[in-house]
């Protein structure tokens, strides 16, 4: 009888969960929020513009023309042309899909590994000391620097930013996992479960993940932004997306060398970089307010 | 405290071979193999093979590892595959102009950052909170170099104030005006995370028990401020600075490219681009060696400034 009760749903009941809303709850609370309300509103619509960018884009994002080339922002092309006459508005929009989807790969993958590796230095002690040792090396790597690296290795491309965000996200989000999880560990259903012979995959993925993934969630939202200016900056560095590519971080170093004559080529992108990221932060605190408040500092 | 400090050394140690061994890595990994390249393309393969031999290519790749440790050691960085010149001479002419630049944001970014958390506190939910909030946040989110770009056209360009390219020697010799502006830029990204940090450090310092008997003791609001509460909220502060240095490392790569600052990070770009591997390997570690250090230091500050860690 007892084991029914143990794995019966109710089993995962953190002291979160009743402080955790339902989901029309959660909206609604942050809907109430008018930061977090404008915040989202642009994010979405950025997301949106993102994902559909080959009908959003009123121009080919690549198609050059000299004799239009560093216009200034006009009626016919709303953020200017760059030096090869692109509509900047185009690029911009293509940029920040290249720059979102860089950002959200690394997030994702970094999230699932580091998680991954909190959660079993929780689950098995024995592991702890080696894996958060591991952690603090990968610390020791600022991620710009293994963005270098990897750029030296392989030559500069999408790969080395992708590494430099992944290996940026890991240690991080593996102290939080971990964090989360020795705190579940304490709990009397994981000693229930063990107790009634649940099997240790059973035990991590149902008891300790389930419960672990939302302070996971937060924290990713609250990296996303940091996340994705070190990718425009690796970017910038050129170490990222090679021409013609757009990506945001490496339009705003093309841009620099037309700075005095049309600045607007190096801004505009520099400018939507700000304003995801200002929207990812903003949207994250209130997210972290909502939903963990352990984790404010 | 002594002991502490060892500890925290000892425990430094992984991390260093980590580093190195990455390094060394980045040497084997690389496409080309250097003695191809520093051969030449039309050398002989009895050239290539001497100069294999002569530097230890054909051993084993641990034993390899450990010649490298000890060639690091001895401060033999291997040369320039471009210039040719020794890695370790470029790096020490380069490290300086780095530190300056990271030393020169800070000296702009933490009393500024101080400040400005402290005042907000103080002044928690007025108006002047909600805009060094605002402002913390936007700096947060802001790139780097959209700050360089910003000052680059204004104060550099079109007010013609300040140098914005290069640097024109030491402080003490002429070199302020120069460094101004890329110390400026890459101190802007700090000043948001710590007015932020102190603010929150400091409201839950103020509603302490040791504040209240303080200001019941009499004394003056300024001295209960600086001399109570700021002291103790400075502990998580110093942490995150010291965190905050991997984020500074990483900015002054990006700062010295925009500023063509002489810096380790611009080598370091410099050198990816040009496939100069041996500098490139040697720059990246120098970074890496120096963010271990900076965290070395933060943690031995903590002991200070904290008594209770000693104990624990």
């Amino acid at each position: 009888m007892t084991v029914q009760t143990v794995d019966s749903p109710s089993a995962p009941t953190v002291p979160t969960e009743s402080a955790l809303p339902g989901r029309a709850g959660l909206l609604r609370r942050l809907a109430r929020d008018k930061v977090a309300f404008a915040a989202s509103v642009v994010l979405s619509a950025t997301v949106l513009a993102a994902i559909f960018a080959p009908w959003v884009a009123p121009y080919d994002p690549y198609y050059t023309d000299l004799a239009k080339a560093m216009q200034p922002p006009s009626a016919e092309h709303w953020f200017g042309t760059d030096n090869t006459g692109r509509d900047i508005l185009s690029r911009v929009i293509f940029g920040a899909r290249n720059t979102l989807l860089l950002g959200l790969i690394g997030v994702i993958l970094g999230g699932v590994l580091g998680g991954a590796l909190g959660i079993l230095a929780a689950f098995y002690r024995r592991l702890d000391g080696w894996i958060m040792r591991l952690v603090d090396i990968m610390l020791a790597f600022p991620a710009i620097l293994i963005g270098l690296a990897v750029a030296a290795i392989f030559g500069a491309g999408l790969t080395a930013v992708i590494v430099a965000l992944v290996v940026a996200t890991i240690p991080d989000v593996a102290r939080v996992a971990r964090g989360a999880a020795v705190g579940v560990m304490g709990q009397e259903f994981m000693e229930a479960g063990r107790a009634v012979g649940v099997s240790d995959t059973t035990l991590i993925w149902r008891y300790l993940t389930l419960n672990c993934i939302s302070t996971i969630f937060v924290f990713l939202t609250l990296r996303f932004g940091q996340i994705i200016l070190i990718g425009s900056a690796l970017g910038f560095l050129g170490m990222g997306a090679q021409p013609p590519t757009a990506e945001l971080g490496m339009m705003a170093a093309q841009g620099r060398d037309f700075l005095f004559m049309a600045p607007h080529i190096a801004t505009i992108p520099s400018l939507a970089i700000f304003i995801i990221v200002l929207a990812a932060n903003l949207l994250g605190d209130a997210l972290r307010d909502v939903l963990d408040p352990r984790l404010q500092q | 405290m002594g002991r502490q400090i060892l500890h925290r050394l000892l425990i430094s140690i992984p991390a260093l071979v980590g580093v190195l061994f990455l390094c060394f890595c980045l040497l084997q990994v690389v496409p080309a193999d250097p003695a191809m390249i520093i051969a030449g393309p039309e050398a002989k393969a009895e050239t290539i093979a001497a100069i294999r031999l002569e530097l230890g290519l054909d051993r084993p790749i641990p034993l390899q590892f450990i010649d490298y440790i000890g060639r690091v050691l001895q401060g033999d960085l291997g040369r320039s595959i471009i210039s040719n010149k020794m890695v370790s001479e470029e790096l020490t002419h380069t490290i300086g102009p780095t530190v300056e630049l990271m030393l020169g944001a800070m000296v702009m970014a933490v009393p500024c950052g101080l400040a400005l958390g402290t005042l907000a506190a103080v002044k928690r939910g007025s108006v002047v909170d909600r805009i060094i909030m605002a402002f913390s946040v936007a700096g947060v989110s802001m790139p780097v170099f959209f700050i360089g770009l910003i000052l680059i056209q204004y104060v550099g360009f079109k007010w013609a104030l300040l140098p914005f390219t290069g640097r024109t020697g030491p402080i003490w010799d002429g070199g302020l005006p120069s460094l101004i502006l890329p110390a400026l830029t890459l101190g802007s990204v700090l000043i948001g995370p710590i007015a932020r940090l102190t603010r929150t450090a400091v409201l839950e310092v103020l509603g302490a028990d040791f504040v209240r008997t303080a200001r019941a003791k009499g004394l003056r609001e300024t001295v209960v401020i600086v001399h109570h509460a700021l002291r103790n909220a400075l502990i998580p502060v110093v942490t995150l600075i010291g965190l905050q240095a991997a984020f500074l490392l990483g900015g002054a790569v990006v700062t010295e490219t925009m500023f063509a600052w002489p810096g380790v990070g611009r080598l370091a770009v410099g050198a990816i681009v040009s496939s100069d591997f041996p500098t490139a390997q040697g720059a990246i570690m120098i970074l890496a060696v120096a963010f271990l250090m900076i965290n070395l230091i933060v943690d031995v500050l903590y002991v200070y400034l904290d008594p209770r860690v000693q104990r624990g």
